[in-house]
């Protein structure tokens, strides 16, 4: 990468973190709540592109991680109060994390298809826990939660009802989150993992083991996306099954592709675009998910690579002649 | 002599076919040894077996004394015995230097480092440089490896190989691909980068693997028929029959 290039980007990053920082001074409220939810999709995205769009593993039932942070969280909420917040959401990352490292031995044996089947499978069944063990989830009725405050040392008790210190614990932590995938991506470990998913036959030659590898990038995805559903919760005041069903697997799916996986920026791109675009969307019609469905063939029509390609110096042919495979 | 790498009666059975059939051989320390054989005689399934791409149905295997039957490829490599593939099989999408630091990062054990950024390693970087100029890829060095012409993708393929540091050096048909010419220079490195190492390389060039072999194993259906120096296998009545595809009287059906 050119020296160029890189001060251009640290440039476009610090701008865009100082505007999000200066943000809820401006923004009315409804849309500090809107830019809350964009970033922590945008965290669940990026931990999902970690899996799918730098180990190769598309993982079709990645809400398993994001739901089962998010009832961690909920549950250790409403049941020890006395908890701190930020232990609370350090043990929804964890749990993200401990979910991935029971799944992933199984479901890393294998390939493609099967590999994000299997996600999948492990996903419903968690979800089927989520439903039908009333006595702890609540099933559909799900459990609802008060934000309990964030105590800082200095700063006391930062009361997490008011939605701009939301915000920003949601930004200190979403920034911290996605910086650390971006760095890991930068170590040996990152690029091995990239290592196995362009070549795991020579990788293991090499002297990789790709088993031990795709386990280990599995469970961070898991970390990030468990945190990503604790920051949900917190933010929704309200966990029910649809943080771990079929669908919000589907929208971390459709959020990397929008945006480009394989991107760094890609996801987060989509995870922006989409919440904005739904938040429109919903304001118009009822029936906004039949434009949320021609969004999705428009992406994978048109703009294949993501909404992220359009921001390349490639030449854009929008309705050009790809060639299809 | 001392041996590096023993063979005891490896048997590999694929259904309906027994592709090795009680192999026995032992490659020494230093040496430089052949496999050849007609197409079918077992040659790359031996090759696969000792780099841990397949598992023997039954055999042993041993490096250094050590038994290393039924190991993980990646365990093997980790032993240094590091392959080349017949159809290249590098990383296509990176560039050349990229290619060969995936290496280097092995060979450092950094596989699972996390806490340093890979650009900022000076040992990686200056290993990953030497080996670009031991295979005259320096020039090449930024280019993606998909985009490189058939002779420069088979340097990388070697230079892969050898960024392990590895004690024994197994080639698939290094030569494969290449005209007459390109292939005497292709022999001529080979020779150079493994001396005073052990090399195992399976050949169809007889004219490579007779100039570059201390010894030769010769394969058929499944069993060794013959080891020997270039000079006795050149000899040996039975090879030739082979070879021209006559069969023996107690070779099978």
């Amino acid at each position: 990468m050119s020296r160029n290039r890189i001060y251009k980007i640290t440039g476009a990053v610090a701008t865009v973190f100082l505007l999000l920082v200066l943000a809820p001074k401006f923004l009315p409220e409804m849309k500090i709540h809107l830019a809350t939810e964009i970033m922590i999709f945008a965290l669940f995205a990026v931990s999902f592109n970690l899996l799918y769009g730098y180990g190769g593993m598309l993982a079709f039932g990645f809400a398993a991680f994001f739901g089962f942070g998010a009832y961690a969280t909920a549950l250790i909420i409403s049941r020890i109060p006395a908890m701190p917040l930020l232990l609370t959401l350090a043990i929804a990352a964890l749990s993200g994390f401990v979910m991935a490292l029971l799944i992933g031995p199984l479901a890393v044996r294998l390939k493609g298809t099967y590999f994000a089947l299997i996600t999948f499978a492990f996903q419903m069944f968690l979800y089927a826990i989520a439903l039908k063990w009333r006595d702890v989830t609540n099933g559909d009725d799900g459990i609802g939660i008060a934000r309990p405050d964030l105590y800082l040392p200095f700063l006391g008790n930062l009361s997490m009802a008011e939605i701009s210190n939301l915000y920003y614990v949601t930004l200190a932590l979403v920034a911290l989150g996605i910086i650390a995938c971006y760095l890991f991506l930068k170590t040996p470990l990152g690029n091995s993992i990239m290592c196995i998913r362009d070549n795991d036959v020579r990788s293991s030659f090499l002297g990789y083991s790709v088993y031990l590898t795709k386990v280990t990038v599995f469970c961070l995805s898991g970390f990030l996306a468990g945190l990503a559903g604790g920051l949900f919760v917190l933010f929704n005041e309200f966990v029910a099954t649809n943080c771990i069903d079929l669908s919000m697997s589907f929208l971390v799916v459709l959020m990397a592709l929008v945006g480009g996986t394989g991107q760094f920026l890609g996801p987060i791109l989509g995870a922006a675009f989409y919440i904005t675009f739904q938040d429109w969307v919903s304001s118009l019609t009822q029936r906004w998910w039949l434009f949320i469905g021609a969004l999705y063939v428009v992406v994978i029509l048109y703009i294949p690579d993501g909404l992220i390609s359009l921001f390349k110096s490639e030449r854009i042919r929008l309705f050009g002649n790809r060639k299809r495979g | 002599m001392h041996t590096i790498l023993k063979a005891e009666n490896i048997v590999k059975e694929f259904v309906g076919l027994k592709a090795l059939n009680g192999v026995t051989l032992e490659v020494y320390e230093g040496e430089r040894h052949a496999i050849i054989g007609p197409n079918g005689a077992g040659k790359s399934t031996l090759f696969n077996i000792i780099t841990g791409m397949f598992k023997p149905s039954s055999g042993k295997m041993f490096f250094r004394g050590k038994d290393i039957t039924g190991w993980p490829a990646h365990k093997i490599a980790r032993a240094k015995i590091s392959r080349s593939f017949q159809i290249i099989n590098v990383y296509p999408k990176t560039t050349v230097y990229e290619n060969i630091r995936n290496a280097v990062v092995s060979k450092f054990n950094r596989r699972f480092n996390w806490v340093t950024l890979l650009s900022r390693d000076q040992n990686i970087e200056k290993e990953s440089n030497r080996l670009l100029d031991l295979l005259s890829l320096t020039a090449a060095r930024d280019v993606l490896a998909s985009e490189l012409s058939h002779g420069m993708q088979r340097q990388l393929e070697l230079a892969l190989t050898l960024a392990l540091d590895p004690e024994l050096i197994m080639l698939d048909e290094p030569t494969a691909g290449f005209t007459r010419d390109e292939s005497h220079k292709v022999v001529q490195l080979i020779r150079q980068v493994t001396e005073g190492k052990t090399l195992i390389i399976v050949e169809h060039d007889m004219e490579a693997v007779f100039s570059l072999a201390d010894r030769i194993t010769v394969l058929s259906y499944g069993q060794i028929l013959a080891t020997g120096t270039p000079n006795e296998i050149r000899e040996n009545e039975e090879i030739k029959k082979a070879y021209l595809g006559r069969k023996g009287n107690g070779t099978g059906a």
